[in-house]
């Protein structure tokens, strides 16, 4: 498994899914057990700075003489 | 010398030929209704127009009140009225007295003509439609970059799960609308983006003509990347919605469509948390339930328990024990008494009948004895030894007989014998 700060938020949150489902059907150790919930709970918080904290860029594609250009977009006026 | 006008004059001029020239005045004109428009005075203003042309209209309101059917965009009528000048703006009108529905819209065929090719060619085929991704990173936007479209877009998907917004600029509307948006929908294609919204705001049939067109809906249905249509209102259709991925009823519905709800993704965040909290605070539980089970019975007290548990077992089975060998001992000892008694009846009877049995004998012999009939005048007659004589001839002349009575013996000797 990749390091959590690499995963995607759908990447996260299935994995996040499914560690909830595997610690609900229990048949687990309690070393196990409080691994996984570690590991659910880190999944949580990044699932959450993806949700609070990414920063959007809004932006504009023209294709000009030089090639594609992206610009940066300002649509409050 | 030449004349010189004003232009009122000129205009004034135009109308009073107009009004009474053969062939524009009192006509019946078919066309489409267009950018219809009911004003509060009661008259009504809108273009009417088939593919090559089109003509402003005016219907005053006692026109409008004789028509009986409410006139709106998109419709086919037949018209009957006259060309006039509006002399104030030098412009022309078709003033109208009354109109029919009726006609075909060439609009109308068009879009019915390119709809029905376009199907045939399996270009809006439900099994064409993809899945658009559920957390797209970048949304595409094919629109005007000034319309109320991208702001929108914009401002709806600032709530939503976080996604970067790339707005490929697109003319929408008149003349090569159709070949902006479809090199917009290219263009998005070649940089990369998990989603493509097109769209427009609403407007006349008209106005959102380009959406009709075979270049744009050709783009839409050759896009690689999954696209959503956002074009007009909830009650425009355009063939681009069909040829669309999905379908939005407005822009703001295409970016809801796009992006999960943020506030709902937190809540579904939240819940896992509940749902990891009670698994785990469940099965450390279990697991206490378990030790604390394991526990109670290696303790000292148990171990008491136990033993003075099994004590009691072993008494009661002991009592038990005890108590049923008391039982076989008196059932036996009944049993005993039982045959005892039958046997003891039984040899009773026996000595009884055998009783009886001898006395019978007893009195038979009695019966026998010589002796007894002795009294009744019978005698018994022996030798000298005693012994009976029974038969006359084991008797000889001269033998000395004792003849034996009931109350004595005599002695006698034989003097005769003689024979039967």
């Amino acid at each position: 498994m990749k390091g959590i700060e690499d995963m995607s938020f759908e990447e996260s949150i299935t994995a996040l899914e499914e560690m909830v489902k595997r610690l609900e059907n229990g048949g687990l150790d309690l070393d196990q057990s409080l691994k996984i919930y570690e590991d659910a709970i880190a999944l949580r918080e990044h699932c959450k700075k993806i949700l609070e904290e990414s920063d959007r860029k809004v932006q504009k594609i023209m294709e000009a003489s030089n090639g594609i250009v992206k610009e940066d977009l300002n649509i409050n006026d | 010398m030449e004349e010189t006008i004003n232009v009122t004059q000129l205009n004034t001029r135009v109308k009073n030929l107009i009004n009474n020239a053969p062939g524009v005045t009192d006509v019946w004109v078919t066309g489409e209704i267009s950018n219809f428009k009911l004003y509060t005075s009661g008259h009504s203003y809108f273009t009417m127009k088939d593919n090559g042309s089109e003509i402003r209209c005016v219907m005053f309101k006692s026109a409008k009140a004789r028509i009986g059917f409410e006139p709106c965009d998109n419709m086919e009528v037949t018209a009957f009225g006259s060309v006039d000048i509006y002399v104030d703006r030098g412009s022309y009108q078709f003033l109208i007295q009354t109109m029919k529905r009726g006609g075909v819209g060439n609009l109308y065929a068009e879009f019915e003509k390119l709809k029905k090719k376009l199907e045939a060619e399996g270009l809006f085929d439900q099994k064409r439609k993809r899945r658009l991704p559920i957390y797209p990173k970048v949304i595409g936007v094919v629109t005007s970059q000034t319309g109320a479209v991208i702001h929108d877009i914009v401002t709806t998907t600032g709530r939503r799960f976080p996604a970067d917004i790339l707005l490929a600029p697109a003319k929408v509307q008149g003349d090569g609308a159709s070949q902006s948006i479809a090199a917009g929908i290219e263009l998005l294609n070649r940089v990369g983006v998990d989603v493509i919204i097109i769209g427009r705001g609403g407007g006349s049939m008209e106005d959102l003509w380009a959406f009709n067109e075979e270049m744009t809906v050709r783009a839409i249905a050759s896009s690689k990347i999954p696209t959503i249509s956002a074009v007009g209102h909830e009650s425009d259709f355009t063939l681009s919605d069909l040829a669309a991925d999905v379908r939005a009823a407005t822009p703001t519905a295409a970016a809801e469509i796009a992006l999960k709800d943020k506030k709902e993704l937190l809540n579904q965040l939240n819940n896992d948390t509940i749902r990891l909290n009670r698994a785990l605070s469940y099965s450390i539980e279990k697991m206490r339930s378990r030790f604390n089970k394991i526990d109670s019975k290696l303790s000292p007290r148990r171990a008491e328990e136990m033993v003075a548990m099994k004590a009691m077992l072993l008494e009661h089975i002991s009592t038990k024990l005890a108590s049923s060998l008391r039982n076989i001992v008196e059932i036996m000892h009944r049993r005993y008494s039982i045959v005892e008694m039958r046997l003891k009846n039984a040899s009773d009877q026996l000595m009884q009948s055998k009783i009886r049995e001898m006395e019978n004998l007893n009195n038979r012999l009695e019966a026998l004895d010589p002796y007894k009939v002795l009294g009744r005048g019978y005698s018994m007659v022996t030798d000298e030894g005693g012994r009976p004589l029974t038969s006359a001839k084991s008797i000889d002349k001269g033998m000395e007989i004792t003849v034996r009575m009931r109350d004595g013996e005599i002695d006698a000797s034989i003097k005769e014998i003689r024979l039967k």
